[in-house]
């Protein structure tokens, strides 16, 4: 898992590739959260290089989308792979967590 | 057999294993050198011994300065004969040999030499064989005796290794000291604090295992089997099966967490799930309270997927409600499953239920997703593709137990060597 931060036009992409299994998710929320600390951000998580993504991190992914509207942002999931899409899909988040 | 010590007692007797471990090696070291000392002066004087008992009373004639500086002591003589005993004293009357040979006599084994008042021979003394000899003095002959090899090691050399072994047993005593009153509380505090989060592990276990159905009842219209495969740090797999009036309910779920929390979690849908359709709740109502449940405790951030369902025998009717849970397979095919959120995310999130008519001789396979990502040793997963064709093949006539059992040995099979990397379970349904 790795994850590369870029800020443009007062949009923040996080870009995540590889992996968001059980063990690398706490690593993802530390490397993401001061980012979602943050008053009134506008997020994009890039999962265009995501292969794979545990329960876990999808709970992960929902409390920082509460923490950032929380801060007056938002928080998006952009160019999900279609196997990390069936997931999305099947656990009902793709309307609340995916970008049009 | 097996021990049950305390901290305390599983020290002590390391303490005294290691301290006689120790006294051990230092002592045979000890004796070891001395020997070898004792062995390399034998070889070389061998020759000279016996000139030196021919030369002990010409030298004690002439008054000189004892030449060797043997130590003096007197010899009791047993019997004048190659036999001889003898018990070692000083000329101070101090028991010069080692404590426990105190008025001990020491045999001689066999004379080298002998002179008109003198003798040079081969005796036991701490149990390794020395040079002893013995000479007369002019006033009382055969009163004493000089001690060749015994007076040898404690000399000079004797007090290096005197000082040797204090110092061996003065470390040990510190270390024993330190191990007692600094390590001693240490361990027994860490070990108490595991102990509890152990217990604490073992109770959220117990109580997983409560959550979900053990006795599944065998009944004419329908046969049901689960399995649970729940991994040893407290997962969140659950399910619930049997017969409920006229139908046949179930219900299999995930919680996403791990550890106690996840479990209580777990344990209190269950409550909810087995209390609410005594009540005759309807499915989609169940869900929201579940999921209000997890709701109300945002701290733990927990969702729970969650796919519940009624079978009717009789209309061969299913009543089915999904929040976010994986894909049941019906004879080999995919359910229809509208995607509803996961339990436990959106307060005031209303489920509703979908419908199918099924056939006799359905069966339904249902999962947690630990079953579709359990993982190969290069990684790759077993995936829905690989569960639908596995389905597929089963036997028609297959028990709901076997096809559980099967489907468990087809994943540890697919894993290989790499390990589980979640909660597994596997609830088989067949309709009669």
């Amino acid at each position: 898992m790795k994850t590369t931060i870029t800020e443009k036009e007062g949009i923040i992409t996080i870009a995540v590739s590889g992996e968001l299994d059980t063990d690398t998710t706490l690593a993802f929320r530390n490397e993401v959260e001061p980012v979602m600390q943050r008053k009134n951000v506008n997020v994009e998580l890039d999962f265009s290089e995501l292969e794979y993504i545990s329960s876990k991190a999808l709970r992960v992914l929902i409390s920082l989308q509460q923490q950032v509207i929380a801060g007056g942002g938002t928080l998006k999931v952009t160019n999900v792979q279609p196997a990390v899409q069936e997931v999305f899909d099947m656990t009902g988040l793709t309307a609340s967590l995916i970008k049009d | 057999m097996k021990l049950n010590l305390t901290i305390r007692q599983g020290i002590l007797l390391l303490l005294i294993v290691f301290g006689l471990i120790i006294g051990g090696v230092t002592f045979f070291t000890v004796r070891y050198f001395w020997a070898l000392d004792v062995e390399k002066e034998y070889l070389d004087d061998r020759d000279d011994l016996v000139i030196l008992a021919s030369q002990i009373e010409t030298s004690l004639d002439r008054g000189d300065e004892d030449p060797f500086r043997f130590v003096e002591a007197t010899a009791l003589i047993q019997a004048k004969d190659e036999n001889f005993s003898y018990l070692l004293r000083d000329s101070t009357g101090i028991v010069v040999s080692p404590p426990f040979m105190a008025g001990k006599e020491i045999p001689i084994k066999h004379f080298e030499a002998r002179s008109k008042d003198g003798l040079a021979g081969m005796a036991k003394v701490w149990g390794y064989d020395c040079f002893v000899i013995f000479y007369p003095l002019s006033h009382h002959p055969y009163e004493l005796v000089a001690v060749y090899g015994y007076d040898y090691v404690f000399g000079d050399e004797a007090e290096t290794l005197r000082i040797f072994t204090f110092q061996i047993l003065a470390i040990f005593l510190v270390v024993a000291l330190l191990t007692w009153f600094w390590l001693a509380p240490v361990l027994e505090s860490s070990f108490a604090r595991r102990q509890r989060a152990e217990d604490e592990l073992r109770v959220a276990h117990e109580l997983q295992l409560k959550a979900v159905t053990h006795d599944f009842v065998e009944d004419p219209q329908f046969d049901i089997h689960a399995e649970l495969r729940a991994m040893k740090d407290v997962g969140g797999d659950i399910y619930l099966g049997g017969r409920m009036g006229n139908k046949l309910f179930f219900a299999i779920g995930d919680v996403s967490d791990k550890g106690t929390a996840a479990a209580f979690m777990m344990f209190m849908i269950s409550s909810v799930i087995r209390s609410r359709i005594q009540g005759g709740t309807p499915l989609d109502e169940m869900m929201g309270e579940v999921s209000q449940l997890i709701c109300d405790n945002p701290d733990y951030e927990m969702f729970c997927t969650l796919f519940m369902g009624f079978f009717n025998p009789e209309t061969l009717e299913m009543e089915y409600c999904n929040a976010g849970h994986t894909r049941t397979l019906v004879d080999g095919e995919f359910l229809d499953q509208d995607p509803q959120l996961i339990a436990g995310i959106a307060p005031g999130y209303v489920y509703h239920t979908q419908k199918v008519r099924l056939r006799h001789g359905t069966r339904l396979l249902l999962y947690t997703d630990g079953v579709t990502e359990a993982r190969s040793e290069d990684r790759s997963f077993f995936g829905e593709a690989r569960l639908q064709e596995w389905m597929k093949q089963r036997p028609a006539e297959a028990s709901c137990k076997e096809d559980c059992d099967a489907l468990l040995e087809e994943l540890t099979s697919f894993r290989g060597k790499a390990k589980q990397n979640d909660d597994i379970a596997i609830m088989c349904i067949k309709i009669k």
